[in-house]
């Protein structure tokens, strides 16, 4: 079984974690792009298709919230996965009312990110 | 018909049996007042000596009518107020005016002290010559004491609410600070764990551990500016060190804030308007917080390369100083909140940072006997921030 190769949306305002980010699912051999907001997440999607959204929930000019409305109103980008990051105590209701595949408490660690994200690709023989 | 021993209330009286009728409601009037126990009512003379007594002084005051009559009444007041004259005082007063009222202090025959409301009249013949004074005492003591439980009552359930207000706000405050500080950590950690992966993978060149320990830096400063913010707040509120008050030339201290964010990475987008010297008495450190938390709230609020004016001038007995900026600008609703902790405006959730630096600023400022405000620019994009400070504010406390 070998893990599949996605393209990942990293969609979080903090510049360090983002890039950090995009760096480590690189690593893993995935095709990675970040944005800062969800307006620039949008802008990503209008020219590249993503398998899966790694979505920090409060971040300048397009929360999650709105991020999540639009991209249900594409086409090409309604059904891509979503993975809800942030370090809100109320992230996992936030993630329900997101209808979000998955999310992950900050902070975390390596491991689960990497495994998070392999959870939420499908697996190819 | 009944002899005026006899003679009840309602009745009518004999004509003749009490006099002529002037004389009549006179004596009538004498044995009122007489009968009145809850009011002190005597009389008297311009030289302060008690010219009558009725039931009531007797009850307030402790003395028998015998007791009394011919002494002076500053046997009623405390050894302070004599020395102070007050009783002469009090006299005079109401010989000037006609009539005067006074709340304070008296003492009984026992020595024990009462709380009193007191009026003198000035009686006065045809010339307006006082021949005499009416004085009316009621005792308030329990009223007194009613009130003060009262008020005690209102300071404990005043401090009480402050005081849940004040756990409210220390759990909102560990909530956003917990929130805002995960981010950072959260970097630190994957960054610290890449760099290892990578090591263990035989990927780590220079080039990976340079931008690694480049990652590292930004985070721990980003840490390293929420705690300062946090341990701010906490100065202010324990407040260990005293607050000087001490000449501060504005100018100078704001041009070396300035100095400070233009070194920082913001050369040139701050623009500096002052006389020479613009002087205030205050705590110079204190005030550099200020200046430092509205700087930088102008440039993280607006993009570079837009411009922060900073404007200072004498106004008032102190000095103002404006600090503009061209960025988010801020909402009515906003501008009302800006200065409560965690009271950033609605439009700024995303700003990093805990929303303290201007409820710190204005912390300050009241207690230099300042003001501190916030507005729009109008139809234009952006904000203005002043502050007020006299220039002679005295020790601020």
């Amino acid at each position: 079984m070998t893990r599949r190769v996605a393209r990942i949306l990293v969609v979080e305002d903090d510049e360090t974690l983002r890039e950090t980010l995009t760096e480590v699912l690189g690593d893993e051999g995935h095709e990675v792009r970040g944005a800062a907001h969800g307006y620039e997440a949008l802008e990503r999607l209008d020219e590249w298709s993503a398998d899966l959204i790694v979505l920090d929930l409060m971040m300048p000019r397009m929360d999650a919230f709105e991020f999540r409305e639009h991209q249900r109103h594409r086409p090409d980008a309604a059904t891509t996965k979503v993975m809800v990051l942030s370090a809100a105590r109320e992230i996992a209701s936030a993630a329900d009312r997101l209808g979000a595949d998955a999310w992950l408490a900050k902070p975390f660690n390596l491991a689960d990110v990497i495994d998070s994200v392999a959870e939420l690709l499908p697996r190819s023989a | 018909m009944s002899g005026p021993q006899e003679t009840t209330v309602g009745a009518q009286p004999d004509a003749g049996a009490l006099g002529p009728p002037l004389l009549r409601g006179e004596v009538a009037f004498r044995l009122l007042v007489d009968a009145v126990e809850d009011y002190a009512i005597f009389l008297l003379a311009t030289d302060g000596r008690v010219l009558t007594w009725n039931l009531g002084a007797q009850r307030i005051k402790g003395y028998t009518a015998d007791e009394i009559i011919g002494r002076h009444f500053s046997a009623f007041y405390t050894a302070d107020q004599r020395d102070d004259d007050r009783p002469m005082r009090l006299l005079g007063w109401a010989a000037e005016h006609g009539r005067f009222e006074d709340e304070g202090w008296r003492v009984r025959k026992d020595g024990s002290r009462f709380w009193a409301n007191v009026i003198v009249t000035a009686l006065t013949d045809e010339a307006g010559v006082p021949y005499a004074f009416a004085k009316v005492t009621r005792d308030l003591t329990e009223r007194r004491e009613a009130e003060e439980q009262q008020r005690t009552l209102q300071l404990e359930q005043r401090a009480r609410s402050a005081a849940e207000e004040a756990l409210l706000a220390r759990d909102r405050f560990l909530s956003i600070a917990s929130h805002e500080l995960k981010t950072p950590v959260a970097s630190l950690q994957l960054v610290a764990e890449s760099v290892s992966r990578a090591r263990d993978a035989g990927r780590l060149d220079d080039a990976r551990l340079d931008v690694g320990l480049a990652r590292i830096a930004t985070a721990t400063r980003r840490l390293g500016a929420l705690l300062d913010e946090l341990l701010d707040v906490s100065r202010l509120t324990a407040d260990v060190t005293p607050w000087a008050s001490e000449p501060v030339d504005m100018v100078a201290l704001t041009a070396e804030v300035v100095a400070r964010f233009s070194a920082g990475g913001n050369e040139g987008r701050i623009h500096l308007a002052a006389p020479d010297a613009a002087v205030v008495s205050g705590d110079a450190s204190r005030l550099d917080q200020v200046l430092t938390n509205l700087v930088d709230n102008a440039l993280k609020y607006s993009a570079p390369p837009t411009p922060v004016d900073i404007e200072i001038s004498e106004a008032d007995e102190g000095v103002e100083i404006s600090v503009v900026d061209r960025g988010l600008g801020l909402d009515e609703t906003s501008a009302a909140r800006l200065f409560e902790a965690f009271g950033r405006g609605t439009n700024a959730e995303h700003i990093q940072g805990l929303g303290l630096g201007l409820h710190i600023a204005h912390q300050i400022v009241t207690r230099h006997g300042g003001r501190i405000e916030a507005g729009g620019r109008g139809a234009e994009p952006g904000a203005v921030f002043k502050i007020w400070i006299p220039r002679d504010g005295g020790t601020p406390g």
